[in-house]
């Protein structure tokens, strides 16, 4: 009698088991689209022998060992950094692909510009009495001071453009860092309880690719089974429960561009982070914003500088058709930071074409174009940088292009070898219905089984309670 | 490898979000007919073409600025052309009026023609292009001789720059050519010579204006001299301006433009691609257990 009630007692563990082996299945195929979700299974084991009968025993059924999750941990050990280089190549790369500042096709290009004021201060040499020609050279004069203008705002507004992207960032990092402390602190107690929160590992585990992606931090496992983040610089971002945090601060030593201050997870600090601290998508914005992009605003400001400067020089030896010397033929600042986009045409000049220094002495004829030619030689003219204004300004653009190439094709390769990656995390973690269902039938067949098990017990058990 | 229902997704996505990139790449290539567009695209090719940009605007200014020195120079040879003519007139009257057989009345008619010839010479050489007179130096807002033949222009030479650093003159020194300064003779003044002298009825000096009658013919012919080479050198110039622009614009369009049938070819590939890409996506997609169950 005895053994006939453990027979059910085995059934019912039994269909249990396989209950939970069908809840799992049926969990991996509700999340088979959820991203950072590890296909997880019911580990079956049967349980252990109690009947003896005769020389031998009959085991007791089947029980739920464990729900485990399919991780591949070479795999999930080369993500993180993959994220980070992925994401740091991107972000730099789009970033400077956004800038049009620099396009070499024509219209009203720096290039352009350029052609078109020296050209016609050759024309205007010809006859600088003309007061045609005159207008003409001013014109194209501020036509050259706007294209400095455009391309410098445009550099600017891209830098402060991803000074935006990096305050949304901050805010983000100190959000999922925050976060991931937790979740640690969650995963702790739960495991203390003899639990396994494969959830939790999940979000954990979306927590750190994400932080992963925005700073290129990366995991550093601890003996309690913490996962903590740290930095490319070796700041600790995460540590145990508790989370470091970023703030902005602008930087007057970078134009007023935000620096990245950093508070340790003991509440030490704050002290103003260096760039190569970070990774990430926020290290590759670093990377452009005081990279290729600050390279390329100095640049262009100390070409402005320099090229309104040495015209200024001759200009202002000159003189103008009223017989008065000493005008500059341009506005520039006092030193080149800003000096592209604050460039302009001298407003006396500018009001009055006729006061262009193109003649040598006070008391020249209208036909003296001496200073005219004088100011047409700086073209050939070493600025700064030892090159003349239309070689720097060459210079300048294939500098920002081999930046902006370089940036392109690494993120490229970073990509390919990142999706190569996750393809490959895919393939190990993920839920594949085909399987889902297969093993979903599986244990649907067993738990049938199983029901017969109990009819054939219960059919046992009248049998017996009928005989007397 | 394990193929997951995601992965088989994801890679959809992504391939067929590359191909539909090269697709856009190929749609703009062909529809900018450029082929770099930013810096990064062709680094080196960027930097050339600003270069060649400035060039092409340059030589583009050479052509209009030596074309319109060659229209002045080709009016102020014009008019010494007409001075030389007016000299040798002279002469030929000085020539024919040296001949004791003339009487007074007909040196006195002589001395009327000389007399115009004079401001005929005065007309010539106060030409103006528009609001510019020819001879008049750097002064070339004012006529550059009075009624009386005296000179109010300076000694300056106007040049034009034919290439980046080269000067070349586009008018001649008056003071020079017709006044006689540095040696020579002044024409205008022996112009006014021989009329006295005709009007005087003095043979004398009717042939004493000879020598400086044939000096002033040379040194116009040797001004125009000047301003032939002055010509030659502008259609040189203006030859080379045209030549080194069509060069540069080569050279750009080397770099910069596309060519049409490699980037329609590449446009029919990458479409051919993206067809493809999005069809084994859709067949993949097919292909599950869920129907078979």
């Amino acid at each position: 009698m005895a053994d006939l009630l453990s027979l059910l007692q085995q059934a019912a563990s039994s269909l249990n088991a396989h209950r939970a082996d069908a809840a799992t299945a049926s969990n991996n195929l509700s999340n088979v689209n959820t991203p950072g979700y590890a296909r997880q299974r019911a580990e079956l084991e049967a349980l252990s022998p109690a009947d003896r009968v005769g020389g031998t025993v009959i085991g007791r059924g089947v029980g739920v060992l464990t729900v485990s999750q399919a991780r591949d941990r070479f795999l999930e050990s080369q993500i993180p950094a993959s994220l980070g280089q992925s994401a740091r190549s991107s972000a730099q790369s789009a970033a400077l692909e956004s800038v049009t500042a620099l396009n070499p096709d024509g219209g009203a290009g720096l290039s352009a510009a350029f052609g078109e004021f020296y050209g016609s201060l050759q024309q205007l040499s010809q006859n600088p009495g003309d007061l045609g020609l005159r207008q003409a050279a001013v014109s194209a004069s501020q036509g050259l001071t706007l294209a400095f203008n455009r391309a410098g705002q445009a550099l600017a507004s891209a830098r402060t453009g991803i000074d935006a992207n990096i305050t949304g960032s901050v805010d983000e990092i100190n959000s999922v860092a925050t976060k991931m402390a937790s979740l640690n602190k969650q995963i702790a107690i739960e495991r203390a309880s003899g639990g396994q929160p494969n959830d939790l590992l999940d979000a954990r585990l979306k927590a750190q690719d994400r932080l992963a992606t925005l700073t290129g931090a990366v995991p550093i496992p601890d003996a309690q089974g913490n996962i903590g983040m740290a930095l490319p610089g070796g700041a600790a971002l995460v540590s145990g429960d508790r989370s470091a945090t970023l703030s902005t601060i602008p930087d007057a030593a970078n134009r007023g561009h935000l620096a990245i201050q950093f508070t340790g997870a003991s509440g030490a600090g704050p002290v103003t982070a260096p760039a190569k601290s970070f990774g990430g998508s926020l290290g590759g914005m670093l990377d452009a914003r005081d990279g290729a992009l600050a390279t390329a605003e100095r640049g262009l400001d100390t070409l402005a500088f320099d090229f309104a400067t040495s015209v200024n020089t001759v200009h202002s030896a000159g003189f103008g058709m009223d017989g008065t010397g000493g005008r500059d033929l341009f506005t520039v600042t006092a030193t080149p930071v800003g000096a592209a986009m604050s460039l302009e045409v001298g407003p006396v000049v500018l009001g009055d074409p006729r006061l262009f220094a193109a003649a040598s002495t006070a008391s020249a004829p209208s036909g003296d174009a001496s200073n005219l030619l004088a100011i047409m030689g700086t073209q050939q003219q070493a600025l700064s940088s030892g090159a003349n204004a239309t070689t720097a300004l060459s210079s300048l653009i294939s500098q920002f292009g081999a930046a902006s190439s370089g940036a392109r094709s690494a993120s490229e390769t970073d990509g390919a070898i990142n999706d190569q990656l996750q393809q490959l995390r895919e393939s190990a973690s993920g839920v594949s219905i085909d399987e889902e269902m297969v093993r979903m039938t599986a244990a649907q067949r067993a738990f049938e089984a199983v029901t017969k098990v109990v009819k054939t017990a219960d059919d046992m058990l009248q049998t017996l309670l009928s005989m007397k | 490898m394990r193929v997951t229902d995601r992965l088989i997704f994801n890679n959809a996505i992504v391939n067929a979000g590359r191909a539909r990139e090269r697709d856009l790449a190929a749609t703009q290539e062909v529809s900018t007919g450029l082929k770099v567009t930013h810096p990064g695209d062709d680094p080196a090719a960027a930097g050339l073409i600003a270069g060649y940009r400035v060039a092409i605007s340059q030589a583009d200014s050479v052509m209009k600025t030596v074309q319109r020195a060659s229209d002045e120079t080709i009016s102020a040879d014009g008019a010494l052309d007409g001075v030389g003519s007016v000299l040798s007139r002279a002469r030929e009257l000085a020539v024919q009026l040296s001949n004791s057989t003339y009487s007074a009345e007909q040196r006195a008619a002589a001395a009327n023609e000389v007399d115009g010839l004079f401001r005929e010479a005065l007309g010539q050489l106060n030409s103006h292009v528009g609001n510019r007179y020819l001879f008049g130096g750097f002064a070339d807002s004012v006529p550059p001789f009075d009624a009386t033949g005296a000179y109010l222009g300076d000694t300056g030479v106007r040049q034009v720059e034919v290439a980046p650093g080269v000067l070349q003159a586009s008018s001649i020194r008056a003071d020079v050519a017709i006044k006689g300064v540095n040696g020579g003779v002044d024409v205008l003044s022996t112009l006014t010579a021989l009329s006295a002298a005709l009007t005087a009825n003095n043979v004398a000096g009717v042939q004493a204006t000879l020598t400086g009658l044939d000096t002033g013919i040379a040194q116009v012919a040797s001004a125009r001299s000047s301003l032939g080479s002055s010509m030659s050198l502008f259609d040189a110039a203006g030859e080379a301006a045209r030549a080194h622009r069509d060069t540069q614009t080569a050279n750009l369009s080397h770099l910069a433009d596309s060519d049409p049938i490699e980037a329609n070819s590449r446009l029919a590939l990458a479409e051919r691609a993206l067809d493809a890409s999005l069809t084994a996506a859709a067949a993949s997609f097919k292909l599950t257990m869920l129907g078979k169950l």
